[in-house]
């Protein structure tokens, strides 16, 4: 029986990374957007950071989704 | 016989987009992101794309699994056929009885079990069924569960905020992550594609190949993908009355900073394995994020009982399909007369178990999905709740 455990390994940490990548940056964007509300004095500054995690995050995504797509890597 | 396999073989992939719709798009519709008709067309449109983006699962189920071409065991179309029909009969089944069970399971399942009466214990590629379908069925909803509780942690912690001076909590406004579940859940139905409609593809072009329109060890056809794509797309919009109907029945308590920690693990753990070659089942992985991420919210406990009865309905599964497919499998085998037994018999039953649905009350025990299942597993304490009841 030949089991390839390292593409186990693989799967378990590209579904981490991502994740955390995602997650991470779009919850940094909620928090900004909340500090936004609060302090009307810098509320451009952190609205516009706010929006550039979301934004990141976005990429992040389009970047994984063309990752596997084969005919783009052939 | 060809045609009336590929025609089966279409009605599978639609009860499949059918039974899965409430996976991708459950949890939105109940935290109130998007409603549920646009829900419904936007996986439909989804689930349509997706399946054009990555046929490596395709590939794994026609090429691998069952040793076809001129080496290995002559795989016949009605084999085929028999496997199908255990699939499909036991995917109404567990439909019907509310149980939670995984259509993928049910097409290897009866592929395999038709595949043994009919050509021995030999004719099964037993490493590749290890290591491309067992294996990652274990493991992969339990990658997407644990990673779900970490980032749902790691979601809370990043929104937790007090302020410097009291102390106190302030507002975290974590509703903001109900945008961000129309794209997290959109993903879910794009992976639900590059996974779950390869498997019909995977069947039709081993089909293809047993009744030699095709040669062994090439891809699907255009016009395979594009029919299969189409039939798991008007699936998932014919499934969603299902979710409209239940959702005045209540579902599991999901916030939206879990909801979307739950579907980017699930996406993320379907799209990398369906890049491999693995065929999992959406079902699963999503029930496992669900769990996880219910996990990582503060104090939860897991319903042993509940989680035992979906595990239990796992592992029945693949051997109950097997069984199916091997007996339709051994009646196909008596020549035309038992291929022609089969469809009647099949067709029997499925039409029965659909007015048998028709009669019985559509509830919450037999309608929602299998993900909300699982989400039962997880209790979370609802701190707040109790002591307000109490203060009043």
């Amino acid at each position: 029986m030949n089991i390839n455990w390292i593409s186990f390994l693989i799967v378990a940490g590209a579904t981490l990374f991502s994740t955390a990548v995602v997650v991470g940056l779009y919850a940094l964007g909620v928090r900004l957007y909340a500090i936004s509300a609060e302090r009307p004095a810098e509320r451009r500054l952190h609205r516009l950071a706010g929006y550039g995690c979301f934004a990141a995050c976005a990429l992040a995504v389009l970047y994984g989704v063309y990752l596997i797509i084969p005919s783009f890597h052939k | 016989m060809v045609v009336l396999v590929i025609a089966l073989a279409f009605f599978f992939d639609f009860t499949n987009g059918f039974h899965d719709t409430a996976n991708a798009m459950a949890t939105p519709i109940a935290t109130g992101a998007i409603k549920p008709k646009p829900a419904v067309a936007l996986a439909a449109v989804l689930n349509l794309v997706g399946a054009f983006l990555s046929t490596e699962v395709a590939k794994t189920i026609s090429g691998g699994l069952i040793h076809e071409g001129s080496g290995g065991v002559q795989i016949t179309p009605a084999m085929i056929f028999a496997g199908l029909l255990g699939a499909v009969l036991w995917n109404m089944l567990t439909w019907l009885l509310g149980l939670p069970s995984s259509s993928s399971h049910a097409l290897f399942g009866g592929l395999i079990g038709a595949a043994i009466v009919g050509a021995g214990f030999g004719s099964v590629d037993y490493s590749v069924l290890m290591s491309k379908v067992i294996m990652p069925a274990v493991l992969a909803p339990l990658i997407a569960g644990v990673v779900a509780l970490l980032a749902t942690r790691l979601a809370y912690a990043l929104t937790r905020r007090h302020d410097p001076e009291s102390g106190g909590k302030l507002r975290q406004w974590r509703g903001g992550f109900r945008y961000g579940q129309i794209f997290s859940s959109s993903l879910v139905a794009l992976a639900h594609g590059t996974n779950d409609a390869q498997k019909t593809m995977g069947v039709i072009t081993l089909v293809l190949i047993s009744g030699n329109f095709q040669h062994a060890g090439t891809g699907p056809e255009l016009w395979v993908i594009v029919a299969c794509a189409l039939a798991i797309a008007l699936g998932t919009y014919a499934g969603g009355w299902r979710i409209i109907r239940t959702m005045g029945s209540g579902l599991t308590d999901v916030k939206p900073a879990q909801g979307f920690s739950a579907e980017t693990s699930t996406a993320a753990a379907i799209l990398a394995s369906s890049n491999l070659g693995f065929a999992l089942s959406t079902t699963q992985v999503a029930s496992g994020s669900v769990i996880g991420s219910g996990l990582g919210r503060r104090g939860a406990v897991v319903r042993w009982r509940t989680a035992g009865r979906v595990a239990l309905g796992w592992l029945l599964t693949l051997p109950a399909a097997a069984v199916v497919g091997a007996v339709a499998a051994w009646a196909a085998h008596l020549g035309t007369i038992g291929v022609i037994l089969d469809a009647v018999a099949g067709a029997v039953l499925v039409a029965a178990m659909f007015m048998w649905s028709r009669r019985s009350h559509v509830d919450h025990q037999n309608a929602v999905s299998e993900v909300d299942a699982a989400g039962e597993v997880v209790l979370i304490k609802r701190k707040k709740k109790l002591a307000a009841a109490k203060g009043k």
